[in-house]
């Protein structure tokens, strides 16, 4: 029982690690919380809902919706993020203009989905169990946790080994040498929103189809988690990010079987407070980022 | 008036010695100048007085008690106050509000009187907007009393800082490159009114770059290079010394 | 006029609502403080009143004050570990701290009646009411901004090492931003209790969040007028949105980018500085005018 609740914990953890990866990269690059990103993984889940029921092949739908809300990515970057970027202090402001997204954002699908729960119509991906070393595993649970796997060590790649990669880190570090270098800094930015954009939609097409259910606040929760992944993790961190979400899933599976329900949430955000008091910089980050040498 | 002693002071950045090992005074009543090249280690050692950085050796005394392991606020309040060497104001301020908060140390009324608008302390905020306006005046800058300070003239700025400063009457002042983009004129003003602090008793370190600002006004003054102090003393004598020559030349030439 | 008010009544009295919550969001604001604690302080708040008053048959206005005093300890409470967080690390700890005041209020059942809430809280509170308590915190507001406090909240907003080098207990002018944010908060929590007769959980949301900072970004960080120009705001535009009901959020959403893009410091704010300005100008006028007139007494 305790290995099954483990498992399940995974792939939700697996789901909330693509969340939360655009989430930090975008931190990363621009030290801005994207307020908007719970948004566009709802959007991501609606847009590829509505390909399906209108007939089109299911992975073009994913395709088309990742596409669609990577663009979507770009336009907060365009609207929310780059005309505060030009006045420097953009902290609290982006803050604000990424919620004023998200709530366009999440209007435009209540009126769209009529404030109704959406479900993808059955057969959209084939149920099919395995059961094996005692486990139950869905097919499409395999095919998450793959994907997931997949994508991550694509992106590690990506920001290893490529020259794109190297202008991403050069900017995280220090966003003024960079573009003293030569890296141009926007462009980097709209390719960090993009990818962070697609992932966000990939994750709420996997949420939606797991849990089957789908409306238009359903990014809130996902976005209030990516806090306390991204805080264990260590803001900007990406492998933090992995770890923590994987921990994350697996705790929160552990805490609905085993305590009394109800209690979940308040044990995960007071794990995130406490993580933020003792180790600002996440568990896995860069301790020293923080002193300095300065008095305290 | 306390006076103000660093005793082998040293901070280290890693491998970096910013400031290694340095000895130094600043008495009341006198103005005493720590000059040196760009990137000599003058500015971190106005950090590490004032309580931003934490030493790596030594010890800062202040009328005998440390005070090196003190927070920057606490430092302050016992009457060591600072200037920036970039300039830091609160930009939406105006003018007058920004000396004002130069008299926060010396504010009686409580959080209660504050909150309740009680006529205790709206009467010490009078006060303390008069006294601004005198020292406004005596820095040639009550016109600008009511202008956002963000929107000055840099030589301005500095003279604002200046006055928030000194508004608390502070024992010991650290200038951090008073003088610095001010022409002729403005710099013999303010070296009028920093000898006339001086008279009043407080002990002034003026950190600056311009040698012959700090060799007319300074009876004692300090050289750093690369962080160590390769002279101390007579004005005239240190900037003939060959060290301090070398110093000065060695960098230029960069 | 009296039919006009019966109209109009609901939306005054949610705009002093907001305008409550909006000073107690704006003063940890003005401070420099990025706390969105204000919905988890009028959470607090509204719970301690409703359980004091429906359960414990408290008097109503010791379960106010209570429930004040309670919210503000949570302030206090809250800003002892946030002492050392900055920025987007506070805006995160705040937003977790709404939501551990949000969860253990669903988790405890027994007290709070879970998700259902708490109903049948007699509804005592009127306009009246609600104008002398705003006016009330007004003024402790206005008292703020001309004597010391306000002008050391304003420093730690704009240049925190500034205050520092000149004495400022950074932690300790923090504390009192947040005791206030808290105590204010929960004030307001506890007035809504006794106004709406049903409170749950989830009042206190996400949305509530996002309505209290709409207010003062739209209003102002700094001046009295700012939240009261944001609530204004925020009351009135649905009625002349009536066309657009269906897609409220978004209109909020436009106006919050709008506004922090373009008019960052809010309506209210603008307005005061911009009759400031003119002040200032006419007053500076005023001097070159009277040295001129000096000048030619001297030269003549």
């Amino acid at each position: 029982m305790l290995s099954q609740q483990i498992l399940n914990g995974l792939v939700t953890g697996s789901v909330y690690a693509l969340f939360s990866l655009g989430f930090t990269l975008i931190f990363g690059v621009q030290k801005l919380l994207n307020f908007a990103h719970g948004a566009t993984f709802m959007a991501g889940a609606f847009i590829a809902y509505y390909c399906t029921i209108s007939g089109m092949p299911f992975l073009l739908a994913i395709g088309l919706s990742m596409v669609a809300t990577g663009v979507i990515g770009i336009v907060v970057d365009l609207v929310a993020f780059r005309p505060l970027r030009k006045r420097g202090n953009a902290e609290f402001p982006a803050l604000v203009s990424s919620i004023g997204v998200d709530l366009v954002l999440i209007s435009i699908a209540q009126q769209v989905s009529k404030t109704q729960v959406l479900n993808f119509p059955f057969g959209t991906f084939p149920v099919k169990f395995f059961n094996f070393l005692g486990l139950r595993i869905s097919l499409l649970q395999i095919v998450i946790l793959a994907t997931v796997a997949v994508l991550v060590v694509l992106l590690i790649f990506y920001l290893k080994k490529t020259s794109f990669g190297r202008q991403v880190r050069a900017v995280a570090t220090n966003e003024r040498a960079a573009a003293l270098l030569g890296v141009n800094v926007q462009s980097v930015f709209l390719q960090t929103f993009f990818i962070a954009g697609a992932l966000a939609g990939l994750a709420g097409v996997l949420i939606g189809l797991l849990f089957n259910s789908m409306q238009f606040l359903m990014g809130e929760p996902y976005m209030l988690r990516a806090f306390v992944v991204v805080v264990i993790g260590g803001l900007g961190s990406v492998p933090g990010a992995i770890v923590a979400s994987l921990m994350l899933g697996v705790m929160q599976s552990l805490t609905v079987a085993y305590l009394p329900s109800g209690l979940t949430d308040a044990i995960i955000f007071t794990l995130l407070f406490i993580v933020l008091l003792i180790r600002p910089n996440g568990l896995f980050g860069d301790a020293n980022a923080v002193a300095g040498g300065t008095r305290q | 008036m306390p006076s103000l002693h660093l005793e082998g002071v040293s901070k280290h950045f890693g491998g970096l010695k910013a400031v290694d090992g340095i000895t130094m005074a600043v008495p009341p009543g006198e103005i005493t100048g720590l000059i040196g090249p760009n990137g000599a280690g003058k500015s971190t050692v106005v950090n590490l007085i004032s309580g931003v950085l934490s030493l790596t050796h030594g010890d800062i005394r202040l009328g005998g008690a440390s005070i090196s392991t003190d927070r920057a606020d606490i430092v302050a309040r016992q009457g060591v106050s600072r200037t920036f060497q970039n300039i830091r104001l609160l930009p939406e301020a105006t003018v007058l509000e920004n000396v004002m908060i130069g008299f926060h140390r010396r504010e009686q009324s409580g959080l209660m009187a504050n909150l309740f608008g009680l006529r205790a302390a709206l009467r010490e905020q009078r006060e303390f907007r008069d006294r601004a306006h005198a020292l406004l005046e005596r820095f040639g800058l009550d016109e600008y009393a009511e202008f956002e300070a963000g929107n000055l003239a840099y030589g301005h700025q500095r003279r604002v800082e200046m006055a928030r400063a000194i508004a608390s009457e502070p024992a010991i002042v650290l200038l951090d490159e008073p003088v610095a983009g001010m022409n002729d004129v403005e710099s013999d003003e303010l070296a009028t009114i920093f000898r006339e602090l001086a008279n009043s008793g407080m002990g002034l370190l003026l950190i600056e770059h311009n040698v012959g600002f700090v060799t007319r006004l300074c009876k004692q003054v300090y050289v750093l290079d690369s962080g160590r102090m390769i002279a101390a003393g007579d004005p005239h004598e240190v900037t003939r010394d060959p060290k301090v020559v070398a110093a000065y030349i060695g960098t230029s030439k960069h | 006029m009296i039919n006009l008010y019966y109209a109009y009544q609901p939306i005054i009295d949610f705009f002093l609502l907001s305008v409550g919550f909006g000073y107690s969001q704006q003063i940890a604001l003005r401070a420099g403080v990025f706390s969105i604690a204000t919905a988890g302080f009028a959470a607090i708040g509204a719970y301690a009143v409703a359980i004091l008053v429906t359960k414990t048959g408290f008097p109503i206005v010791g379960a106010v004050v209570l429930g004040m005093v309670i919210a503000g300890g949570a302030g206090l409470v809250l800003s002892l570990p946030l002492a050392r967080l900055r920025g987007a690390f506070q805006a995160i700890a705040t937003l977790a701290f709404v939501q551990i005041v949000i969860s253990l209020l669903l988790f405890a059942e027994d007290f709070t009646g879970g998700a259902l809430g708490i109903t049948g809280i007699p509804r005592v509170v009127n306009t009246g009411v609600l104008i002398f308590i705003v006016a009330f915190v007004m003024y402790v507001m206005w008292s703020i901004g001309r004597t010391g406090l306000g002008r050391i909240f304003d420093a730690l907003r704009q240049e925190e090492s500034v205050a520092a080098s000149l004495g400022v207990n950074i932690g300790r002018y923090h504390a009192f931003a947040f005791i206030l944010s808290g105590a204010i908060g929960g004030l307001f929590g506890g007035l809504q209790s006794l106004y709406v007769f049903q409170i749950e959980p989830h009042n206190f949301g996400f949305a509530f969040m996002v309505n209290v900072l709409t207010v003062v970004i739209l209003g102002g960080r700094t001046t009295l007028l700012g939240p009261i120009m944001g609530a204004a705001i925020m009351a009135i535009l649905p009625e002349l949105a009536r066309p657009l009901a269906e897609y409220r959020p978004a209109v909020n959403g436009v106006i919050l980018i709008l506004v922090i893009t373009f008019l960052p410091n809010g309506v209210g704010d603008e307005i005061v500085f911009w009759f400031r300005r003119r002040r200032h100008a006419a007053a500076a006028a005023n001097r070159v005018k009277v040295k001129e007139a000096k000048n030619a007494v001297t030269s003549s």
